[in-house]
């Protein structure tokens, strides 16, 4: 137990933590700020008893898009689309919602189907262009995002927009079309649909089949192409599981305040990257997972406070989370299999 | 009359090199004589390599010198040692496949004009040494598409166009054909005969009584002997080599075939044309072949792993031909990969993960689950039974040694009992003491019912564990033996595409 | 009429930062280095050029100092993958998210404003016949890559580096130093890339104004297969695809459709291209021959 402690400090993600959190410090210092006021403005913003509630509700959004990103990530494969799966999600579950006939709660289940079902599908269309077409999935899920957030802005400026505001946004759900928060604070129902998507993605991992063939897939995909692990299907189902996770996130946004789709509100906190960055420090297992998707998330809620309390920028809590993954990258390396997969397609 | 005796061509003097674990290298003294074919022997393991790439400038040594020409040298880099005369031929070609040959003996030392290469000059300049040397090769070809042999030449051209005097050779003769070394022992002898030095890092006997002036003999890391090529024997070298009188060929006694397990007729694709075979229950059906004449092709196909074209494949009476690689598994078959680091095996996940592939699908999961203890419990039984020498089932497969990743890879297959075996390169790479290990584990596999079809580029192991032997040659199977009229001439001459054709249509109505 | 002399004009203004961006990842990948940090490089290089060009009144020095800052940025990458042998590929999403972050930050704590910064006396580039200076270097800069790649001995040392790095350095010649170049170089040609987005196109600085531009250069060095003509034949593509997208938008379709254009259209091109290709070549039958 002793030794996994020290390993636990001696690996390369204590010493990028570290890193990143070191280098925030130097540009503390060059912006005139105190970095050890900051760093503690960042702690009792985002844990104290103001923050902890925003920064649940924010780790929710995160830890989703982190688990999106992490499920494909396991077996080597890469899903720069979160955003496009995200939105699609959204904005489905946002007109499921408002259109529905079904009662209140029924309708808060479908709406957060149809949004799962809109993110798969999506996903699901990119690895289909790695598989059939040989466009690498990195760059297929990332272009296919693009398209995907015009046609959300769209139908949320046009087709979709609330009639009289000004503001680019659906009209609101009806009432009771919504996930029940605990208490009077922001965070709902949904951190527990996140959570317990954690604790199956935790399960698979670890007791299951496919859990280990998707392991094996991601420390040597030759190997396990050699036992018999078919990759396109793999990569399918991994995807479609990824997409889903990402409009599950997009339906949870939507079904929480201010239960309605407004354009640019799903991406523009950033909830795919940080995901990405959490899914990559901690090499897609399960529970570093969730650890890392809660450190974004307090460094991301407590930027804000630091930048209340201090006026540094929140964007430095941006810089010092991409810092981390470039100490990380620089470190660690992972299987070559995007490289292959690229000249295969070339 | 002999010429001055000039500063040998090459001499080391106490070379020592430890790396953890071991000695590599324990006080070595080698001294090559200027114009001489020296042989440079030893088991996997025994240091040939190390003290090569000291010699090269690859490797530092811990202690000792080198004297190349007479002169004290410490080279920090391969350039460094090329600068001195010296010149490499790896047993893994370092070449440039979407190049040409002129670019290929030219890169790094390249005629110019105005800053750019001057392509005519370069080929010119390769015409030469062709003519000079007697190396035929198109200076225009790619050398992507060269058979081996004539990617040799290129290898070879590339030092002369350096103006190495002191060729070394690593293996050299491990990927061509009877006929093919034989020629290239000429060019050898011709290189010699015009005052240049060869080092030839083998250990293959025959080439070495053939080919060489003299030997050194090294075993773990120290020379055991030194012999005049002239005054010595097979045995005295082999016995040198291993330190104890050994079975040169081992040769297994036949075993008891039965019913068809594998059934092929007529199965093309990529690499392979119309290959039929059969493969019977209780007998080792050996493949024959230089590498890249199909034998891996084929085997992947067989495994599922590489689409067909046309014919038809059975095992066990089922038609698999269009079957999945996991379906096949699950119909009877297992299959040791030629390349265990890449394929066999996940080197970064721990010795229990790697054995339980296959397994978790039939006797270690129930209902999609995998419960960790069931593949604890198998890693223990399989490394007990198997001899795989793992301080626990934790630990990552990257520190086995490679005789024993290869026992892991081996052992899991095994395990499977599948009705049919398909095996690559069993020993490649493996030291003595697992080579014997891993053929009675094959040959009691055999023994015990089984099918199995082997690929190896050792005719020795051929010769030793088949029951009949099949060869390969540009993708067809050109001929079949039994056992007893498999003897190395006859498969040499099969191997390098004279065998007659009769041997075809004798298989094909087996 | 759609097709005219302004269309082209637009796409020539388009297709000049993603040509750079490209021409530098062709190099990289010549180099044997997947470059998938274009994307930041550029975003490095349009802060550097408008913060610099603001300060000194110069937009020369601002292309100036925006070659040496994404070059000195490329070196994260050069010195991840060769020296430390990193995942590239994390490594360029790392560096991407980095620079959005380090811009978003830079134009707070230098400019004191969030999103754009915009200015009347911000001097931008000065156009020769209706382009920027950096147009003309970008053509130029595709002959002299095709020559120098073709050959000149830097060119074939470099494609072989590419190639077989171990073979390269078994004759002396250090992959290492050929894979920085092609990196650092790859930084010069994306700090130009930037220039002329901040500079040529608009005259402003705006939060992760690039918008997949670097990426796209990723997507022409696949299709153009890392050959410089290649590489202009896709930039091109995308400069029509982004022009057409702008006409389209004046002729009444909404703004969300044309932005969607040059994606679709790079996706497009890649289905065709791949497509025909995996038609055409049969992978190739090379075992266990080396």
């Amino acid at each position: 137990m002793n030794n996994r402690i020290l390993g636990a400090l001696r690996s390369p993600i204590t010493f990028s933590v570290l890193a990143g959190v070191l280098i925030g410090a130097l540009f503390l210092v060059g912006t005139g700020a105190d970095p050890i006021a900051s760093y503690e403005a960042v702690l009792t913003g985002s844990l104290g008893a103001d923050g902890i509630g925003s920064t649940l509700t924010t780790g929710t959004s995160v830890l989703g898009m982190a688990l999106a990103l992490a499920i494909p990530l396991r077996a080597g494969l890469i899903n720069l689309g979160g955003d496009g799966q995200l939105v699609l999600g959204g904005i489905t579950a946002a007109v499921t919602g408002i259109y529905s006939p079904l009662p209140a709660p029924l309708t808060v289940v479908l709406a957060l189907l149809a949004g799962m079902a809109a993110g798969a599908a999506y996903a699901t269309l990119a690895a289909l262009c790695e598989n059939h077409f040989g466009v690498p999935l990195l760059v297929s899920s990332l272009l296919l995002s693009y398209p995907a957030m015009s046609l959300a802005s769209y139908l949320a400026r046009y087709p979709l927009k609330e009639p009289g505001s000004s503001l680019p946004q659906t009209r609101a759900l009806p009432d009771g079309v919504a996930l029940p928060a605990f208490g009077d604070s922001t965070v709902t129902w949904g951190l527990v649909l996140v959570v317990l998507a954690a604790a199956a993605y935790w399960f698979t991992d670890k007791r299951t089949a496919i859990g280990y063939e998707i392991r094996m897939t991601g420390l040597n995909a030759r190997f396990s192409a050699y036992a018999g692990v078919e990759r396109r299907g793999l990569t399918l189902k991994l995807m479609s599981v990824s997409g889903a996770t990402a409009g599950l996130v997009g339906a949870i946004g939507v079904l929480s305040f201010p239960y309605r789709f407004v354009d640019g509100s799903l991406t523009a906190p950033g909830y795919t990257w940080t995901g990405l960055t959490a899914a990559l420090l901690a090499t897609a297992a399960p529970l570093g997972t969730v650890v890392a998707s809660f450190f974004f998330a307090v460094l991301q809620v407590g930027g804000l406070a630091m930048e209340r309390t201090t006026e540094v920028p929140r964007e430095l809590t941006q810089v010092l989370q991409a810092i981390v993954i470039v100490f990380l990258a620089a470190r660690l390396s992972f299987p070559s299999r995007w490289f292959n997969r690229r000249k295969e397609a070339v | 009359m002999t010429p001055p005796q000039a500063d040998p061509a090459v001499e080391l003097r106490g070379i020592t090199k430890r790396f953890p674990g071991t000695l590599a290298n324990d006080a070595v003294d080698l001294t090559v004589r200027r114009g001489e074919i020296h042989a440079l022997m030893g088991e996997n393991g025994a240091g040939k390599s190390t003290l090569m790439s000291i010699l090269y400038g690859m490797t530092r040594a811990d202690a000792g010198s080198v004297r190349v020409d007479g002169r004290e040298a410490d080279f920090a880099s391969p350039g460094d040692a090329m600068a001195a005369g010296l010149g490499m031929v790896h047993q893994s070609f370092k070449l440039f496949d979407s190049l040409s040959v002129a670019e290929n003996v030219v890169y790094a030392a390249e005629p110019r004009r105005f800053g750019l290469v001057d392509r005519a000059a370069a080929r010119r300049r390769v015409r030469e040494l062709v003519e000079e040397h007697g190396l035929a090769v198109d200076p225009d070809a790619r050398v992507g598409d060269l058979p081996v042999g004539l990617r040799q030449r290129v290898e070879i051209l590339k030092l002369l166009h350096r103006g190495a005097r002191t060729l070394i050779l690593d293996e050299p003769t491990a990927v061509l054909t009877p006929a093919e070394a034989d020629a290239l022992f000429t060019v050898l002898k011709s290189l010699t005969a015009q005052g240049r030095t060869v080092i030839l890092v083998t250990h293959k006997l025959r080439e070495v009584l053939e080919g060489s002036d003299r030997v050194t003999v090294l075993r773990d890391g120290r020379v055991v002997a030194r012999l005049v090529t002239a005054e010595t024997s097979a045995d005295e070298i082999a016995a040198a080599m291993t330190g104890r009188a050994v079975e040169l060929d081992r040769i297994h006694a036949p075993g008891t075939p039965g019913d068809v397990v594998l059934g092929v007729s007529g199965l093309a694709t990529d690499g392979v044309r119309e290959a039929s075979l059969t493969v019977r229950a209780g007998e080792i059906v050996g493949i024959a072949g230089v590498a890249g004449n199909g034998q891996s092709e084929l085997i992947e196909a067989l495994a599922g792993l590489r689409p067909t074209s046309t014919g038809q494949v059975t095992l066990l009476d089922a038609d698999i031909t269009h079957a999945s690689a996991t379906e096949r598994r699950l119909k009877g078959l297992a299959y040791v990969p030629e390349d265990r680091h890449a394929v066999g095996t996940a080197p970064a996940a721990s010795v229990a993960e790697n054995l339980a592939m296959g397994h978790h699908r039939t006797s270690l999961s129930s209902r999609g689950l995998l419960p960790p203890a069931g593949v604890r419990a198998h890693a223990r039984q399989l490394t007990e039974r198997f001899g795989i020498k793992a301080s626990a089932p934790e630990v990552p497969a990257s520190a086995l040694s490679g005789g024993n990743l290869q026992k892991l890879l081996i052992g899991r297959e095994l395990a499977h009992e599948a009705p049919l075996l398909l095996v690559e390169q069993p020993t490649r790479g493996v030291d003595i003491g697992a080579i014997q290990n891993i053929h009675d584990q094959l040959i009691a596999y055999r023994d015990a019912g089984h099918a199995v079809l082997l690929v190896s580029a050792e005719l020795s192991e051929i010769r030793g564990l088949a029951d009949r032997v099949l060869v390969m040659y540009e993708g067809r199977i050109t001929a079949s033996y039994d056992k007893d009229e498999a003897d190395e001439r006859t498969l040499g001459l099969a191997m390098a595409g004279g065998a007659s054709r009769e041997a075809v249509t004798v298989e094909a109505v087996d | 009429m759609f097709f005219d002399s302004d269309l082209l004009m637009s796409a020539l203004r388009a297709l000049t930062p993603i040509l750079l961006a490209a021409l530098g990842g062709a190099i990289c990948e010549r180099a044997g280095v997947f470059n998938i940090g274009l994307e930041g490089m550029m975003l490095m290089g349009c802060f550097t050029a408008v913060a610099t060009s603001w300060f000194t009144g110069s937009p020369w020095l601002g292309v100036l100092a925006a070659a040496l800052a994404a070059a000195a940025y490329s070196l994260i990458l050069a010195v991840g993958t060769v020296t430390l042998r990193g995942d590239a590929v994390v490594l360029g999403v790392a560096m991407n998210l980095l620079a959005v972050g380090l811009t978003s930050f830079l134009l707070r704590t230098v400019f004191g404003v969030q999103g754009t910064f915009d200015d009347p006396s911000l001097a931008g580039l000065p156009l020769i016949g209706g382009l920027s200076p950096l147009a003309y270097l970008s053509w130029a800069a595709v002959g002299v890559a095709a020559v120098m790649l073709s050959r000149h001995v830097w060119g074939l040392r470099l494609r072989g580096v590419g190639e077989a790095p171990d073979a390269a350095a078994t004759l002396g010649v250090s992959p290492a130093k050929y894979k920085y170049a092609a990196v650092l170089l790859s930084g010069v040609l994306c700090g130009l890339a930037g220039s002329q987005l901040a500079l040529g196109n608009v005259t402003l600085f705006t939060e992760n104004m690039t918008a997949g531009r670097g990426w796209i250069a990723v997507v022409a060095v696949m299709l153009g297969r890392a050959l410089p003509l290649g590489v202009l034949l896709a930039a091109l593509l995308f400069g029509l695809a982004e022009a057409a997208g702008f006409r389209l938008q004046g002729l009444g379709l909404p703004q969300q459709a044309t932005d969607a254009a040059p994606y679709v259209v790079t996706l497009g091109a890649l289905f065709l291209t791949t497509a025909r290709r995996r038609r055409r070549v049969r992978p190739s039958s090379t075992g266990a021959a080396s």
